[in-house]
């Protein structure tokens, strides 16, 4: 029977829960086992991404990016984490801010499939469609 | 002047309302044989329109747990693993517009004829669920396919599905195009669509088309054997979705098929790709539904719905004649009738070769003028028995009159059932010259030399005797009147030569 990496993960992260430190090692070494075992082990990092995955979506962390043209100031990043958290209703927000000039400005965030394009070439883009009709 | 267009120009622009909403979007796991794979898309919805970073469209046809399987609509060499990918929330659509007529374009509606582009104002989904029975009306009016061994025997009806259906090179395509080169002066606007045939082999007959005039009331829409698969498994679904768009404004629509086998090829392609289960002869399960639901779009609507019509001339292509084969049983059950090619017909010369035992209309003769129901009513049962007789007739054995004067007229009938290409008659010409026939007028003519008889004949009354045809164009029916006007005609031709 073929067991996919989301069930693979599941049951790591079902496992290891609120067990301690040692517990958990211990958990994770006879994991690789078994995983050996099957002949998965090539499936690791995928699991891992996917264990990442489960463990924020069940602790309430909002794993978010944002793309701007400069670097974006304290004042900034903090009101933006305040709107995603709400959005999201997180309670945590993990935040990455990366420089992209193409966009000339504006932001676009993106959290797991969401996207935001708050970008200048995006609403150019728009207002060059509305235009044309 | 162009003070005006800047103040209007800065207007649209203040009044451009910026929005940033928020966007599904998902990545590129696997791309290849124009299918990807599409990780994340969380809400995409069946058959829903999807956009690549470079503008390429995919529509959505496999969604599962954690993945989207997408057939990409045009080139896929631009996109790589991990491009995003956004979700329109619409479903596949295409522009439909007037200007359309007498231009050639692809499945998604974009011109590629070399000439202006088309813009148009409104968008018709592809798939769409056909009308209801409240909606419809039984077919009643004609579709002169200018072939007087289809009017006369297998008439066509407006809001019909006739299939066309016989092994390569037998003339499938040849009646299609002698139908809608034929649509001259019928009110009737006629799309054409090449599904997967050979670029040379369209280019030939849009070159055609144009010699005789019918791209004023044609469109061709093309999904050639370079095209991928994708777009030829939508190309009948957008001709269907342009006919939905003529027939709702009330007008008269004929769609040509050409050939639903390829349909089928190219979605077997695509099922297979995206991993779908493969049934009898490696076709997906719901290839059945697959032209169900194309064929079930054409009707003839209700007068309280517009009164408009789509007739289909779907075509399939047999392999060695096998009509018991699984496509071909499959659209014969859903057509309203089919015209049977037969090669073996072709020839011995019988052109166009159709087997009139096989074949049949399921509309019959409501779909005829009075005019050819009264002179084809019993040309049918005895072509019929002619065949049976046939055999008799190559022993040459002694047979009595009455047998004797039924094979001569059989021979006389099917010569005149025989037509050239790229000529259609018009149905008052039919008439007259089916009239001569069973009247007897030409029982003293020598079967080699009756077409020659009958071109004679054609050209006598359209030069002297025009009158008598356009009584029969326009009072479609056979009056005491007019049955003595054309007595009158036959005789004096018969005397002339």
């Amino acid at each position: 029977m073929k067991i996919s990496i989301k069930q693979y993960a599941q049951a790591l992260y079902e496992m290891t829960l609120n067990k301690s430190e040692v517990e958990s090692g211990a958990i994770v070494e006879n994991f690789v086992k078994e995983l050996a075992k099957n002949n998965q082990l090539k499936l690791m990092p995928k699991i891992v991404e996917k264990f990442e995955q489960i463990y924020n979506e069940n602790n309430g962390i909002v794993v978010a990016k944002v793309t701007s043209a400069s670097s974006l100031d304290k004042n900034h990043l903090d009101r933006i984490e305040k709107y995603l958290a709400d959005k999201y209703r997180a309670k945590k927000v993990i935040l990455n801010n990366e420089i992209k000039p193409e966009i000339k400005g504006g932001v676009v965030l993106r959290v797991g499939d969401d996207l935001i394009d708050a970008s200048i070439t995006n609403q150019l883009r728009n207002l060059k469609a509305s235009l044309e009709v | 002047m162009k003070n005006h267009i800047v103040e209007q120009l800065k207007k649209q622009i203040e009044n451009f309302e910026s929005q940033a909403k928020t966007e599904k979007v998902g990545k590129v796991l696997e791309i290849g044989d124009g299918v990807a794979r599409i990780s994340g898309l969380s809400d995409a919805m069946a058959s829903e329109m999807l956009e690549f970073s470079d503008g390429t469209v995919a529509v959505a046809l496999n969604l599962e747990e954690d993945q989207v399987g997408a057939m990409i609509l045009g080139d896929y060499k631009g996109i790589k693993e991990g491009d995003e990918v956004k979700s329109t929330g619409k479903i596949l659509s295409i522009p439909v517009t007037e200007k359309m007529i007498g231009r050639v374009i692809n499945p998604l509606g974009k011109a590629i004829d070399g000439k202006e582009e088309i813009k148009a104002d409104k968008f018709y989904p592809i798939e769409k669920v056909a009308p209801g029975v409240i909606e419809r009306k039984s077919v009643h009016q004609p579709v002169q396919t200018g072939i007087k061994a289809i009017d006369a025997m297998i008439p066509v009806g407006r809001g019909q599905r006739e299939l066309i259906i016989g092994d390569r090179q037998t003339g499938k395509t040849a009646i299609a195009i002698d139908t809608i080169i034929n649509q001259k002066g019928q009110d009737m606007i006629c799309i054409y669509v090449a599904i997967g045939q050979k670029e040379s082999k369209i280019s030939r007959i849009v070159a055609e088309l144009e010699k005789n005039g019918a791209m004023d009331h044609t469109i061709v829409i093309v999904a050639g054997a370079s095209d991928p698969a994708a777009f030829s498994f939508i190309s009948p679904y957008s001709g269907a979705a342009i006919g939905e768009y003529f027939m709702d404004q009330g007008k008269d629509v004929l769609v040509v098929y050409d050939d639903l086998s390829k349909h089928a090829w190219a979605y077997r392609q695509i099922s297979l790709i995206l991993k779908r289960p493969p049934g009898r002869e490696a076709y997906p399960g719901d290839i059945f539904y697959l032209h169900s639901r194309l064929l079930e779009r054409s009707a003839k609507l209700d007068e309280k719905f517009g009164g408009g019509s789509i007739t289909a001339l779907p075509i399939i292509e047999t392999q060695a004649g096998d009509v018991s084969a699984y496509i071909p049983t499959n659209v014969i059950s859903i057509t309203d009738g089919q015209i049977y090619l037969e090669a073996d017909l072709f020839y011995k010369g019988l052109r166009p070769a159709l087997n009139v035992g096989l074949s049949v209309s399921r509309v019959g003769s409501s779909a005829q003028i009075k005019a050819m129901k009264k002179v084809a009513g019993k040309l049918r049962l005895d072509l019929a028995q002619f065949r049976e007789l046939e055999a008799f007739a190559q022993f040459g054995s002694d047979l009595d009159e009455k047998t004797r004067a039924q094979i001569e007229r059989g021979k006389r009938t099917v010569e005149i059932l025989k037509q050239n290409q790229y000529a259609p008659m018009l149905v008052e010409n039919q008439v007259s010259i089916i009239y001569a026939l069973i009247n007897g007028f030409m029982d003293d003519v020598a079967v080699e030399k009756i077409s020659e008889w009958e071109e004679g004949f054609h050209k006598f009354m359209k030069s002297s005797k025009k009158d008598v045809l356009d009584k029969i164009a326009t009072q479609k029916e056979l009056t005491e009147e007019i049955v003595k006007d054309l007595e009158k005609a036959i005789k004096e031709y018969k005397e002339s030569i």
